[in-house]
């Protein structure tokens, strides 16, 4: 049972970097290009095209529910084993992190925080399996950002929808415009600057792949057969790719969740809210009491 | 090359991300953080049992114990009264005994004295008995002559100092 769940979860990217090998035709030289279609279904609005970042996104997310398996399955309370401890301590960071930053209403919060920072990190990591990652498709990140907007929005209004308008026109009403920008700049930001971050990334990882190619060939041409090619692209460009893919990749994701978290406790507004709270309690009260 | 553009923006995709976000979030709930609260939660109330099961065998050894050192001070206190009681009657017995040695020591004592007294009131009249005998024989002695109280009285002083002298 706990080896078929392991290999459940390695299967969905084993079975993208097979989607990979047998769909996507090898590039030679520099081509620095969004994701592979696979297909596209007729849709309003452009259509959905099937793309390399679209399968590769379902196949974390197999594998991360896999892992949840994995991880939690024949849980003990006493003579607990490695699995339980690793579950156990990614709960317990994931709550201490989202006590620390956001406080104890937002307990519910975890579970979230912890998907985007799974999502995030292992469809990062996920080019250390010479996969396209991901998270350098705009369109992924958009839709995570939009999330969050959605979430920050909905926690703005917890006050009522006049006093979340009433904000805008805040702290004299010629700032309206402003604010209104400053609002959108917020999930555009994040989404940007998690893509740019990685697909800088991966433009340099291929940049110094193909530069490292031509030094090789120049230095070590006159060596038999094609192995003057790749002599310099054996291990060197692993090094770079410590910094640029697992680095900043888990950077990346760790940012993102902060930035979440951040953004979300602070558009509460906990005065008003609780001020609200009170008077209608208050009301409700009074009501019965006639 | 049947590829996306760099930057590209696409609704459906969007939304497609912003699904598989959410979808998740709810996984990561359903089989991630909620085994793992409950088993928190488990071990929290089994440990909390536990403590209350060791305060309670405390509390009741502590109870045994007391219940035992009562009952050590109240033999320790039987054990008193029973050499106190014991004391007491060894003293008494002893005084009775002393009392009655005494009394018996006494009616010797008593005996002897009066058999002592009697004894000499014997001697005494003894004596006298013979003071009588003599003074008689004497008498005679001297009725034989003519009857002078001078003599008399010489012999009879005579007679009481050689007693004395005797």
């Amino acid at each position: 049972m706990t080896i078929l769940l392991l290999i459940l979860t390695i299967l969905p990217l084993v079975c993208s970097i097979a989607i990979k090998v047998a769909f996507i035709p090898a590039s030679e030289g520099i081509a620095i290009s969004g994701a592979h279609i696979f297909f596209t279904i007729d849709l309003p609005f452009g259509g959905l095209p099937i793309t390399e970042s679209q399968v590769n996104s379902w196949a974390v997310l197999l594998s991360l529910f896999f892992l949840c398996l994995f991880l939690t399955h024949g849980m003990k309370t006493k003579n607990i084993g490695v699995r339980q401890i690793i579950a156990e301590f990614i709960v317990e960071k994931v709550e201490g992190l989202v006590r620390s930053s956001m406080g104890e209403m937002f307990m519910g919060f975890g579970p979230f925080i912890a998907a985007i920072m799974g999502l995030s990190a292992m469809t990062s990591l996920q080019s250390l399996l010479g996969l396209y990652p991901a998270t350098s498709d705009l369109n992924v990140v958009s839709g995570w950002a939009i999330l969050v907007f959605i979430l920050i929005t909905y926690y703005k209004m917890k006050a009522g929808p006049l006093y979340y308008l009433k904000g805008f026109t805040e702290p004299i009403p010629v700032m309206t415009p402003m604010n209104i920008i400053g609002e959108i700049a917020t999930p555009v930001s994040m989404a940007l600057r998690h893509y740019g971050n990685v697909i800088s990334g991966f433009v340099i990882s291929i940049l110094i792949g193909t530069a490292l190619s031509g030094a090789s060939s120049l230095i070590f041409g006159w060596l038999p057969g094609a192995l003057g090619g790749y002599l310099l692209r054996i291990g060197l460009p692993a090094i770079f790719s410590i910094y640029f893919d697992l680095f900043s990749g888990c950077l990346q994701a760790f940012i993102f969740a902060m930035l979440t978290m951040n953004y979300v406790s602070s558009a509460f507004p906990a005065d008003e809210y609780f001020r609200r709270k009170a008077l209608k309690k208050a009301r409700l009260e009074a009501k019965n009491i006639k | 090359m049947n590829n996306l553009d760099v930057i590209s923006l696409n609704i459906w995709q969007i939304l497609i991300s912003l699904a598989n976000l959410a979808i998740l979030f709810f996984l990561f709930k359903r089989f991630l953080f909620k085994p793992v609260k409950e088993i928190l939660a488990k071990r929290e109330s089994e440990i909390q049992a536990e403590y209350d099961k060791a305060e309670k065998a405390t509390d009741e050894a502590n109870e045994i114990k007391a219940s035992w050192e009562e009952k050590m001070k109240t033999a320790d206190d039987k054990a008193d009264e029973i050499i106190k009681n014991a004391v007491e009657k060894a003293d008494r017995r002893s005084e009775v005994m002393l009392y009655e040695s005494r009394e018996k020591a006494e009616s010797i004592i008593r005996k002897a004295k009066a058999e002592a007294e009697r004894d000499k009131r014997d001697a005494q009249e003894t004596i006298k008995q013979e003071i009588v005998g003599v003074s008689a024989a004497i008498s005679e002695k001297i009725i034989g002559r003519e009857i002078n109280m001078d003599d008399h009285k010489d012999l009879i002083d005579s007679f009481i100092d050689n007693m004395e002298e005797a």
